[in-house]
């Protein structure tokens, strides 16, 4: 559950309070506040929009430089003990190459000071289903099962809190799908599972909840249908040649899906809430109008620009 | 704040050690260094071919410009700064620093694996070639080989403990490190004799005089003030170095 204020719930396991980090003049994460309680949340954002640091900061690794950071009610940058909550399963891929997958969840299990290292590993690497490879060296994983010896490193002690760095880069429909459950399972278990994507699909099959981040700063929190609807019903701008734009533009804009026409020196340029609509719109009406169209070009639907029409929200 | 128990943190150590000793071992440059400690052995070969029966000959020139000047500071600069440095670099540093284990008991773990691989090959060199060189001439011979094996290991502990905390400080620590051997204390030394306090060198030939006053012209200070320099310095540098790495922070790679 996520409260995107001030106020941190009774249920909360992690808070940001108007956290911000800089490096310099450099603005990573500033002024975040929210809280989240059990369950799986999407960190959403572009890339370079300050997930890795806010995880770091979550995980003990960066200070905030204004704020305050809390996991499960302590300041994980001042008290490493509370790393025998937290599982991490960073982004970046470098995995002890000489270990076998079994010495490395193991090693992890030890460095937990968990009693029996050796089951806890054994069943660890069975829930991310990796069991067929673990006693070859790391170094000869794919991508995706390097990833997946990382989230059995990071879970090995069932920590209450699960953070991971862009868990299903490299792995494949299959292993993405067996990783979704997996998390899935756990937040049924009661475990806080914030994990960053900049892959808005990824999100949508994994966490009902969503914080998006954009320039360091959280652009939406909440719900993900409430945001994936902020996301598709924004005004689209889409550009059109045709035979006669002029006449054209008559004919749209009467519609109540068109916002405004702008009559540009070689197209046209249509705003509209609802691209389908318009879609079906633009073949009627430029039948009736006898105009033939030369080109439908929609405007930028990158991830950036739907993050960008967030922030100015 | 809650507190790790000492016990917990103390029967992890041989684990954390371990792992530093594969990283160590596995990166190219541990060949490098083991042909380089090999360098006085093969010169003991010849020495002993050639029917060279001289101590103080073998001893001032190999021992100690060889080995002592040489051998052993590129031998602790390596291993010292690559214990953390290695793990920073390649990003594997988060896996330690995301467990509940005393940050101290990270550090020394990380000096013990560097201190044991610089003592085999660097005291290990000396050990070696003075017993195919020197031993077996008279008593100076074992002398020799006492007093420079004795500066090898002060030595080693004493430059490791510098490096590893140094590269908890800077990116720059390789290079930072070979400065303070080669200006500091090969150039700067010779013009200014007080730098001898701060010489990790001087140190440990001095050090290495607790049993024979074997090289009085070389060795600068006694080592009633060599040794207490020694520890003072190996205490200084793992005290830094966790209060470092209690603060260490690390960025992601992309934001």
């Amino acid at each position: 559950m996520i409260a995107p204020n001030d106020a941190a719930t009774s249920a909360a396991t992690i808070e940001l309070n108007h956290a911000a980090r800089w490096y310099g003049n450099v603005v990573a994460v500033n002024d975040i506040s929210f809280s989240l309680g059990p369950g799986v949340t999407g960190l959403l954002g572009p890339n370079g929009a300050g997930k890795t640091t806010l995880l770091h900061m979550l995980a003990g690794f960066l200070a905030p430089s204004a704020g305050d950071v809390k996991v499960l009610g302590r300041r994980p940058h001042l008290d490493p003990a509370v790393y025998r909550q937290i599982g991490l399963v960073p982004e970046r891929e470098a995995v002890y190459p000489f270990m076998t997958g079994r010495d490395y969840v193991r090693f992890n299990a030890r460095l937990q000071g968990l009693p029996n290292a050796d089951e806890a590993a054994r069943q660890a690497i069975s829930a991310v289903g990796l069991e067929d490879a673990m006693d070859r060296a790391v170094g000869t994983y794919s991508k995706g099962m390097r990833q997946r010896v990382k989230v059995a490193g990071a879970l090995v002690h069932d920590p209450q809190v699960l953070l991971l760095d862009e868990p299903f880069n490299g792995m494949d429909p299959r292993q993405r799908l067996a990783m979704m459950e997996l998390l899935g399972r756990m937040a049924d278990a009661g475990k806080t599972i914030l994990f960053s994507s900049h892959i808005l699909e990824e999100v949508e099959r994994v966490g009902s909840e969503i914080l998006v981040i954009v320039a360091g700063r959280l652009a939406a929190s909440g719900d993900f249908r409430a945001i994936r609807a902020l996301m598709t019903d924004r005004p689209h701008t889409v550009t059109i040649r045709s035979s006669d734009d002029r006449r054209l533009a008559t004919a749209l804009m009467g519609d109540p899906a068109v916002f405004a026409v702008e009559l540009r020196s070689d197209s046209l340029a249509v705003r509209t809430a609802h691209l389908s609509v318009l879609r079906l719109l633009l073949a009627g009406a430029s039948r009736k109008a006898g105009v033939r169209l030369l080109e439908v070009i929609p405007a930028d639907e990158s991830l950036e620009s739907v993050f960008e029409y967030l922030v100015r929200r | 704040m809650t507190a790790i128990p000492h016990s917990t943190s103390v029967s992890l150590i041989p684990d954390i050690t371990l792992v530093t000793l594969r990283q160590l071992l596995g990166r190219r440059r541990a060949v490098l260094l083991l042909l380089l400690s090999a360098v006085p052995v093969l010169i003991a070969l010849l020495y002993r071919a050639a029917g060279a029966d001289k101590v103080d000959g073998f001893a001032g020139g190999v021992l100690e410009v060889l080995c002592l000047n040489l051998i052993l500071p590129i031998i602790a600069v390596l291993f010292g700064t690559a214990a953390f440095g290695a793990e920073i670099e390649d990003g594997t540093i988060v896996y330690l620093m995301a467990k509940p284990v005393a940050r101290w008991a990270i550090v020394a773990a990380k000096l013990l694996a560097a201190i044991s691989l610089t003592v085999i090959l660097a005291a290990g060199s000396v050990v070696i070639s003075s017993a195919i060189a020197i031993v077996h001439l008279e008593d100076r011979g074992l002398s020799a080989m006492e007093v420079y094996t004795t500066a090898m290991v002060v030595g080693s502990i004493c430059y490791v403990a510098l490096f590893v905390a140094l590269s908890l400080f800077t990116q720059r620590a390789l290079l930072i490190g070979f400065g303070y051997v080669l200006i500091w204390e090969g150039a700067l030394s010779n013009l200014l004799p007080g730098i001898a306090n701060l010489s990790i060198r001087q140190y440990a030939i001095g050090a290495g005089q607790i049993f024979y006053d074997l090289a009085p012209e070389r060795a600068r200070l006694e080592p009633e003030a060599a040794v207490p320099l020694a520890v003072i310095v190996v205490v200084a540098a793992t005290v830094l170095a966790t209060r470092r790495l209690m603060r260490l922070e690390i960025s992601g790679e992309t934001d």
